[in-house]
């Protein structure tokens, strides 16, 4: 009951930034000359307007689900990871390549791409990690510039020693996976595949662990006050690593289910380009890292995109207007940032108060 | 006889919540009346109401013989009432004029005319005989000259009436007998004043007349002469208070011996430290704040980098060690700012309740922390401590609690260790009556059960109270040793400002 009241709490503010998101999306389709209502309804049935729809939804929305869930542990432990495009692109290649090369029987191909690929993604972000702890070099700014390196180089291994020199070669993309590694589709002709499952479970996993687990504790207290953690007992910079290590290859999982349950090769620039990651980021700042809330939020901000795509293909409306409904939420969760952050500094000024 | 201020039968509700229950308040000519009452007694809901910071529900501000309503505090400062904050106003990079003057300038022409301000100022300070450097830069005053910058700036702005809230409670002992006979000078030049706290003997030296306040109602209003501080503090807690349990003798191995603990950073902030507390033992540690024992609690419990020296815990070296090992040894840490470090003001009461715990084969199994088993443990602490939690009990914001509940809760969680050894940093600060007698008579009762404590304490009265033997620490050094039978508070202040005390066992150990 107190989880479902929790989960209520964190969705009531979430849920007013859409609402105004989608007023201001609606100043921009007046400002086109379309109908707004007509509008919002091609982007529903864009987004939930028939089975294969919902499904595409659905997919994309995993992505953005493991991403958004590895996320909000790091932000739970007052950590701020932001290389979760590279740590995505690192670990799909590595995936990859494992299940390109790999000689061995397709189930344990699989298998051994899904776990490599997220342990690529967890040493990439335990790295920065390291450099915190280590050289205080803060990972605000290490795990950002990590995602160029990152990028750049899982780029440069398509383009030259690992590309696909097969086919009509025009594209930077590996050789496509043997069928047997493909994670199947939940439904047939349907694009949404195991891997959704597999961010369900993630999040289920994921709420459990900071519930119930001390582990969870630890992270929570580190992130509400590092001072008390180190007090009792916590040692801030296991907590830290795990985290970023766990953040990582959730993120590295993310990049792995969408080359092996979607693309089915690694194709330059594929995963960035729909960013991924900065959804994530967003669905997690969305649901204020409550991990049930992410996966409505995940699909939400999923169904924004698809919905554009739907607007876009059957009005003159732009798919930039899923940008701008998206520029909105960013701003007003920035806002409720900034407002819990003045709360703070106003009750500890109140203290003074207090002796009275 | 006519009074300069009169609060009659002020109300202020907060929703069903009575802060003010028909306050009646007095205040003459020439007068020193102090305000008691513990934390929530409606002191500072009274005073917001004079200041202008708070509107009544009912009840009537005269003055003189005129009624009066503030809108704000510029109100009352118009009208002679001057309210000098607990926690100070100042700009340290101005100076002790500049910040004076500040918002009433002598100008001319639109010029501020520094010289003629820092005249006045010099006039102010020998006036009131509140000695300033008129030019010193506020940021290199000690706390003592920075509250007689704050005191000269409402008598500036042409205070009669001069509000005083918590004036004593940052300073040492040497200032605050000097805050006191500035007091006396202010009442005896025709000002008057309202002196809000909690220290009774202080109460005793200065007031003229004592209100005390018990749950937002005057539980009595008397003259200095025909009261005491016994009788004052019946009136603040509304029962008598219990003496504390006595002290057992034990025989006494050493627990915690600490040899030539040395930190330093960009200076030496701990020197050269040696001491043992043995079982059964409160050993205090009198001294200014800022001399060290924050250092010294932290190297002790892990949380700061020793450079020099060993710590032996329970026979066991600990120095350097991990926090999470130093605590499995055998320590428990009552920290001195419960809020930097005891807490986490948006978890709940159960959450922060559980830090130490979360992996103690008690509450955790199989990669599960047993909450209901634990919830039991804490409402036996709510139950034993009195601790008032709110509406949502367990679930109840640690940050909604006032700060006597959670330093309850903060000592409960540590005593709840069961450690051989214990840290009690400044375990009753800011902490009314009723919880202080809880946590002086806990200390007592583990002690007795032969545990050894390390106390730290800026409050000399609970030093002596609790300590079987006092340290006292001077620049990162202890400056001198005192066996209770021999410690008065006069011996202690001379160390604790830098002097020696003739007689006592200077570090002969």
């Amino acid at each position: 009951m107190a989880a479902v009241k929790e989960l209520g709490k964190s969705l009531v503010q979430p849920l007013l930034a859409v609402v105004i998101g989608l007023l201001t999306g609606a100043l921009v389709i007046a400002a086109v000359g379309e109908s707004i209502v007509g509008t919002y309804q091609e982007m529903w049935k864009g987004a939930f307007g028939s089975f294969y729809f919902f499904t595409s939804t659905l997919a994309r929305a995993t992505p953005i689900m493991l991403i958004a869930l590895g996320l909000s542990l790091a932000f739970r432990a007052g950590v701020f990871n932001l290389g979760a495009e590279g740590q995505m692109v690192l670990g799909a290649i590595s995936a990859t390549l494992v299940a390109v090369y790999l000689p061995a029987p397709g189930m344990i191909k699989l298998v051994a791409a899904i776990l490599t690929g997220m342990a690529v993604g967890g040493f990439w972000a335990l790295i920065p990690g390291f450099m915190e702890a280590r050289f205080r070099i803060p990972l605000l700014i290490s795990t950002l510039l990590f995602n160029y390196i990152a990028v750049l180089f899982a780029s440069y291994l398509v383009t030259e020693p690992f590309r696909d020199r097969t086919g009509s070669a025009a594209l930077s993309q590996t050789v496509m996976l043997d069928k047997s590694v493909w994670l199947p589709k939940l439904f047939a002709g349907m694009s949404v595949h195991a891997g959704f499952i597999l961010a369900i479970i993630a999040a289920l996993v994921l709420f459990w662990v900071i519930r119930y687990t001390p582990f969870g504790y630890e992270v929570k207290m580190l992130g509400q006050n590092p001072l008390f953690a180190q007090y009792g007992g916590i040692n801030r910079i296991k907590v830290m690593l795990t985290g970023m290590f766990a953040s990582g290859g959730l993120a590295g999982l993310a990049g792995t289910v969408e080359v092996l349950g979607a693309h089915y090769r690694f194709v330059d620039g594929a995963l960035t380009v729909p960013n991924f990651a900065w959804t994530g980021l967003m669905a997690t700042l969305l649901a204020n890292s409550n991990p049930i809330g992410i996966i409505i939020t995940s699909i939400l901000l999923a169904a924004f995109q698809t919905g554009a795509m739907g607007v876009e293909r059957n009005t003159d409306v732009p798919l930039e207007l899923a940008s701008v409904i998206q520029a909105v939420l960013i701003l007003f969760i920035s806002a409720k940032f900034s407002y819990d952050w003045w709360k703070k500094r106003k009750t500890k000024g109140g203290e003074s108060h207090g002796a009275a | 006889m006519a009074y300069r201020l009169e609060m009659r039968d002020m109300t202020k509700k907060y929703g069903n919540f009575i802060a003010n229950d028909k306050v009646s308040f007095s205040l003459a000519a020439g007068e020193v009346h102090a305000i008691v009452g513990e934390n929530g007694a409606g002191k500072t809901t009274l005073m917001r109401m004079l200041y202008g910071m708070e509107q009544p529900t009912s009840g009537d501000i005269v003055l003189g013989d005129k009624k009066v309503t503030f809108r704000g505090p510029e109100d009352a400062i118009q009208s002679g009432i001057g309210m000098v904050h607990q926690h100070f106003m100042l700009f340290g990079e101005f100076t002790v004029t500049e910040n004076i003057v500040i918002g009433y300038e002598p100008k001319q022409a639109g010029f501020f005319k520094r010289k003629e301000a820092v005249e006045k100022v010099r006039l102010l300070s020998e006036q009131y005989r509140i000695p300033i450097d008129a030019q010193a830069q506020v940021s290199s005053c000690s706390i003592g000259e920075q509250q007689r910058v704050e005191i000269l700036k409402v008598l500036y702005q042409g205070a009669d009436i001069i509000v005083l809230d918590e004036p004593t409670a940052v300073l040492t002992p040497l200032e605050v007998r000097e805050l006191l006979q500035t007091i006396r000078n202010l009442a005896q030049s025709g000002k008057s004043v309202i002196l809000i706290t909690h220290k009774l003997q202080e109460v005793m030296e200065v007031a003229d007349r004592i209100t005390v306040l018990r749950g937002g109602k005057v539980t009595g209003t008397v003259s200095r002469e025909e009261t005491n501080v016994d009788d004052l503090a019946r009136l603040m807690v509304g029962r008598e208070l219990q003496e504390l349990s006595e002290r057992v003798a034990l025989e006494r191995g050493p627990l915690l011996q600490v040899e030539n603990l040395t930190v330093r950073e960009k200076q030496t902030l701990l020197d050269q430290v040696s001491f043992t507390v043995h079982h059964g033992e409160i050993v205090g540690i009198a001294g200014v704040s800022g001399n060290g024992q924050s250092e010294l609690l932290q190297a002790l419990s892990g949380l700061r980098t020793a450079g020099e020296g060993s710590i032996r815990l329970g026979g066991k070296d600990v120095t350097n060690q991990s926090v999470a090992t130093i605590r499995r040894t055998g320590l428990a840490h009552i920290p001195e700012d419960r809020y930097m470090w005891g807490t986490a003001k948006l978890e709940s009461v159960e959450e922060n309740a559980l830090m130490g715990y979360q992996r103690k084969p008690e509450y955790y199994r199989r990669g599960i922390v047993k909450r209901e088993a634990f919830r039991q443990v804490v409402r036996g602490w709510v139950e034993r401590f009195a601790i008032k939690t709110g509406s949502r009990q367990l679930q109840e914001l640690a940050g909604n609690l006032s700060g006597g509940n959670l330093q309850k809760l903060i000592v409960a969680r540590e005593l709840g260790q069961e450690t051989p050894f214990l840290i009690a940093a400044e375990p009753t600060r800011g902490v009314d009556i009723g919880a202080m007698e809880y946590i002086h008579q806990a200390l007592i009762e583990k002690r007795n059960q032969g545990d050894g404590i390390l106390l730290v304490s800026s409050e000399l009265s609970e030093i002596l109270a609790l300590s079987d033997r006092i340290l006292v620490m001077y620049k990162g050094k202890i400056a001198g040793e005192l066996a209770r039978s021999e410690a008065t508070e006069e011996k202690i202040s001379v160390l604790m400002a830098g002097g020696s005390v003739h007689g006592s066992s200077q570090r002969a150990r």
